[in-house]
């Protein structure tokens, strides 16, 4: 019996004894099932049987679980009233210990392996490598074009939706925040539909309301736009505008060209960065503010720029210049203002990335040859280098030097690739003139030459990201020696990235127009932005109707309808924290003169920065998994224009059981889950937390 | 936020000798706050209609005929009021037996899920052991993990142990104490609950499980009531799981049969059919609802002020 007592041998007995209840279930489940009918009737009691084997299963694993808990301690030397205490939690926590790693921890490694795989249900799993990623990346095929279509909605919810539906949230919190009589009941009706959103039965009751024809939100409508000329006229400028804007976000969604277009965004945000940083001192927050909105646009970029380089492979290098010479101007910048910790993150960030595209350079595709992974190599070097350098030792005047010798070289090659033959044969003058002033833009009768050739030589163009940085550099090193020369290079450079903005605008207009003249002379129907083009040839007629389900320009103005209208939850976590604002706090502001914008911006605001923080990344995070609203609400007309990433993840895992895919889907949505919540958090700044 | 000072109660005109009682219209919009109370009222009822009208509308159109259903649809109210609609729906089979099939997985995941988190976070809260919080924050870990980066794997994992078309994979992984969220809520609320218990009851000679049961679990209750109208809001209306793994007519549950009626091709659709389903549907939530919404406001306000 002394063998019996030894606790290697309870261990054992315990773990046979749980494996045992788990079979025996099984085989009592198996022959009840067979005997019995209906079929639901048989389920039903499969599902007790096992329940009852898993509790058993359960009891005994977590003592046993306990038992190793304990041993574990005893290895550990622990007192023999501590090793009791292990046994006893160990015990307790081993539901959630055994649950997680039979139904989280295994799962997700073999996902992982199942994302390098070409896994289909039923079938043997071939190692394919990173392939399903590149595929999902890279927009290939029908199924990476979909994948990307996805998250361009996402990014549609989160960049439209999100903030209508915190704008919502905190109105209503608002509301039912005053001191008044029978505020607990509107509260309670404004919270009814989150526990019904969540449900198929109120959302089928939206697809009923939302029918485009004759279905009751268009008849109110529309009865309320004829009651007077001013609604007739609102209504009619939301039509327009929703199937504005939408047409030409499914077009850049689609991948049509946008012509000089391109240069419009960063222009615009380095004339306004740059604009910011000439006014004040460096100590003001404002200013500080202002780089942080550059770095985090700058962090993005930089990581979009890598990816494009990761998965592009021998396409373009000078993607790794860019998104280099732009990590550079991080560096210096927070090198120079002293930023220790985000001086680390930048260097950190930069080599994970330049080291990311030199492995999937040399080991990850072996069909290149060396002429084509040379410009990455030297490339990465040119970054890689100065970067290097600058991570030994303290920051000084030899690491300021280097880093900009490598942003200048890095800018130089880029301009001269781009630019070189032009330059050559001094036809650099119309480019120059098209991005300033608008005008340089032959209208050209040839449909191909606009479509295709014309913003191939843009896309490399943008270079434009490289003055930014190059900038920003000049700015950073300027900071510390010549405080007044730095404030005219920040002026000089707004004033000639706002004439750039100005100028690729009008030209975009251009580039617009004469494709519509071409492809009218040709007599042959583009499809470059239509859906843009239809929707605002002219202004909508009397019997427009918002065509809500019905239409890609509607599909997503419909879903985010519905998410405002079920945005109670939030509201009730910015109702805590209205509530947790001293009302002292409003006294003393009035007594001081204050207005009731004032007291919002100033006060309130402020104070309910945490909750609006956590709204904020709960809010962009569900954006990317909702599943059920989609799944009621699409048509075969409006699927692409509605999914999430996780309704594709439906789609291509359990329709098409493509495993291995689905696999890749759910790691890529995991990683940029993650990245969101740790930017987010890394700059939260903002939010201002009462110690 | 504006009007928090306006309403103290106290009459305005404090000190001086009131001359005349005021008449009632007056009285009346003394005593609910002025004129700006009333266009907040009025603010507050037309969001409420906003919010409300779905559910309202389903209402409505279940107990319409067909031909109102599909017709002229300013018409919120039936003409009579049908209400063989219902009883057509409860001598439907595939309708009951969904029904039946929703409260039988509903009940096997609550008491399986809240026994075991109740469990797991006394141990995270009121058990001192050496690891403890390796393993909590291993737990708090998983919140960051989204679902979707299991969804796949797991139906694997079912695949393999020939789950697929049972209701095993919607009950079971409940047993385990699923849900990283509700297990901090619990836990947060046991640290609340005085260490004297405790101590008195190792007193007494009493072992952990016997203070778990005695104990903490009837002090608890306020927590444990939270997570229970979670989850049964969350498992009467989970519309993926069931959707993946059910795929039989005779296991769907609710959500699953009436996510099929968005399907229906006949014309005209009988929409009074498909609301009459989707408001026995939604009735048991509303009822939880209104007899728990104590306990859901609370829970909500408590996670976003405590994660936050």
């Amino acid at each position: 019996m002394r063998i019996l007592q030894n606790r290697y041998v309870t261990i054992l007995w315990l773990a046979l004894a749980a494996i045992g209840s788990i079979l025996a279930a099984n085989a009592i489940a198996n022959l009840v099932v067979t005997t019995t009918s209906p079929v639901v009737t048989a389920e039903r009691y499969r599902a007790i049987i096992w329940s009852v084997g898993t509790i058993a299963f359960i009891i005994l694993g977590s003592v046993c679980v306990g038992h190793i808990g304990e041993a574990i301690a005893g290895w550990a030397k622990l007192s023999r009233a501590e090793q009791r205490k292990v046994f006893w939690g160990v015990t307790f926590a081993a539901p959630w210990i055994i649950g997680f790693v039979i139904f989280v921890l295994g799962p997700a490694l073999a996902s992982l392996y199942y994302s390098l795989t070409d896994y289909k249900l039923g079938e043997t799993p071939n190692f394919i490598g990173l392939e399903n990623y590149r595929i999902l990346l890279s927009g290939e095929g029908a199924h990476g074009r979909r994948f990307g279509q996805s998250m361009y909605n996402s990014f549609y919810y989160a960049l439209v939706g999100v903030p209508l539906q915190l704008i919502t949230a905190l109105a209503m919190a608002m509301l039912v925040n005053q001191a008044l009589r029978g505020m607990k009941l509107f509260r309670l009706i404004f919270y009814i539909p989150v526990i019904l959103a969540g449900g198929a039965a109120i959302l089928l009751a939206w697809r009923y309301m939302l029918a485009s024809n004759g279905g009751f939100i268009n008849v109110t409508l529309q009865a309320l736009a004829r009651s007077f000329f001013a609604t007739d006229f609102l209504y009619k400028g939301f039509i327009f505008g929703v199937e504005g804007f939408n047409g030409f976000y499914s077009g850049l969604a689609r991948g049509d060209q946008v012509g000089p277009l391109i240069y419009t965004l960063p222009a615009l945000i380095g004339a306004v960065l740059l604009f910011l940083s000439a006014r004040g001192d460096w100590e003001n927050s404002k200013r500080d503010r202002a780089w942080l909105v550059a770095e985090v646009i700058g962090m993005v970029l930089i990581f979009m720029l890598f990816v494009r380089a990761l998965i592009t492979t021998p396409v373009d290098w000078g993607m790794v210049l860019l998104a280099g010479s732009l990590a550079i101007a991080g560096i210096l910048l927070n090198g120079q203002r002293g930023k220790r910790g985000s001086l680390r993150a930048w260097q950190a960030f930069t080599l994970i990335g330049l080291l990311g595209v030199l492995l999937v350079i040399l080991l990850g595709d072996t069909t290149l040859s060396w002429e084509q992974r040379l410009p990455y190599i030297i490339g990465a070097a040119i970054i890689g280098v100065p970067v290097l350098f600058s991570m030994i030792g303290p920051w000084s005047r030899a690491k300021v030097y280097a880093l900009a010798g490598g942003l200048v070289i890095a800018v130089a090659v880029l301009f001269i690739r781009d630019f070189g033959a032009e330059f050559g044969q001094r036809t650099i003058v119309p480019v120059v003139k098209y991005v300033f002033l608008g005008t340089a833009l032959e209208p050209s009768a040839d449909l191909t030459w606009l479509l295709e050739s014309f913003p191939q030589s843009l896309a490399s163009a943008l270079w434009l990201w490289g003055a930014v940085a190059l900038l920003l550099g000049g700015l950073a090193i300027a900071n510390n020696r010549w405080p007044r020369a730095q404030r005219w290079v920040a002026i000089i450079g707004a004033v000639v990235f706002a004439l750039i903005a100005v100028g690729s605008f009008l030209d975009g207009v251009r580039y617009f127009q004469a494709i519509d003249a071409a492809s009218q002379a040709a007599g042959s129907p583009t499809y470059h932005f239509t859906l843009f083009r239809n929707a605002t040839a002219a202004w909508p007629g009397e019997n427009r109707v918002p065509l809500w389900l019905s239409s890609e320009l509607w599909s997503k103005p419909s879903l985010i309808l519905i998410t405002m209208w079920s945005s109670g939850a939030m509201m009730l976590i910015f109702l805590a924290a209205l509530k947790g604002v001293s009302q002292a706090l409003y006294e003393a502001a009035k007594v001081d003169g204050a207005n009731r914008t004032q007291r919002f911006f100033k006060i309130t605001l402020p104070m309910i920065s945490p909750a609006l923080f956590y709204n904020l990344v709960i809010a962009i995070i569900a954006a990317l998994q909702t599943f059920d609203t989609i799944y009621i609400l699409q048509t075969v007309d409006t699927v692409d224009s509605l999914q999430s990433a996780v309704f594709f993840l439906y789609t291509r895992t359990f329709r098409q059981l493509a495993i291995g895919q689905g696999s890749g889907v759910s790691w890529i949505l995991a990683g940029v889950i993650v990245l969101i919540t740790v930017i987010q958090f890394r700059y939260s700044k903002w939010v201002h937390y009462e110690v | 936020m504006t009007t928090v000072t306006r309403n103290t109660g106290l009459p305005l005109n404090e000190g001086v000798v009131p001359r005349k009682r005021p008449g009632l219209p007056r009285r009346f919009l003394n005593a609910i706050g002025g004129w700006t109370a009333i266009f907040t009222y009025l603010i507050m009822i037309l969001a409420s209609l906003f919010f409300l009208f779905p559910l309202a509308w389903m209402g409505g159109t279940s107990l319409k005929t067909i031909q109102e259903a599909n017709g002229s649809q300013l018409n919120f109210l039936p003409a009579i009021p049908q209400w063989e609609n219902y009883a057509k729906l409860f001598a439907d089979e595939t309708f009951y037996r969904s029904y039946i099939n929703s409260i039988f997985v509903t009940a096997l995941v609550l008491i399986g899920t809240v026994t075991s988190i109740a469990v797991v976070a006394y141990s995270f809260s009121r058990l001192q052991w050496k690891g403890r919080n390796a393993v909590f924050y291993l737990m708090l870990g998983t919140l960051m993990l989204p679902a979707q980066a299991t969804l796949v794997p797991q139906y694997v994992l079912f695949h393999n142990l020939d789950w697929i078309r049972t209701f095993n994979p919607i009950t079971i992984p409940g047993y385990f104490a699923g849900g990283a969220a509700l297990i901090f809520l619990v836990r947060q609320f046991m640290l609340t609950i005085p260490k004297e218990l405790d101590e008195a009851a190792i007193v007494d000679g009493a072992n952990p499980l016997q203070i778990w049961w005695y104990i903490i679990m009837p002090l608890s209750r306020p927590a444990i009531a939270t997570i229970t109208v979670f989850l049964f809001v969350g498992q009467w209306n989970n519309l993926l799981n069931p959707l993946l793994y059910l795929q039989k007519p005779e296991l769907y549950t609710m959500p699953v049969y009436i996510a099929q009626q968005r399907a229906i091709t006949e014309t005209p659709i009988p929409w009074q059919d498909i609301m009459a389903s989707s408001v026995a549907f939604v009735v048991p939530v509303l009822i939880v609802f209104f007899l728990t919404q104590r306990y859901f406001i609370e829970g909500i306000s408590f996670t976003g002020s405590k994660e936050g």
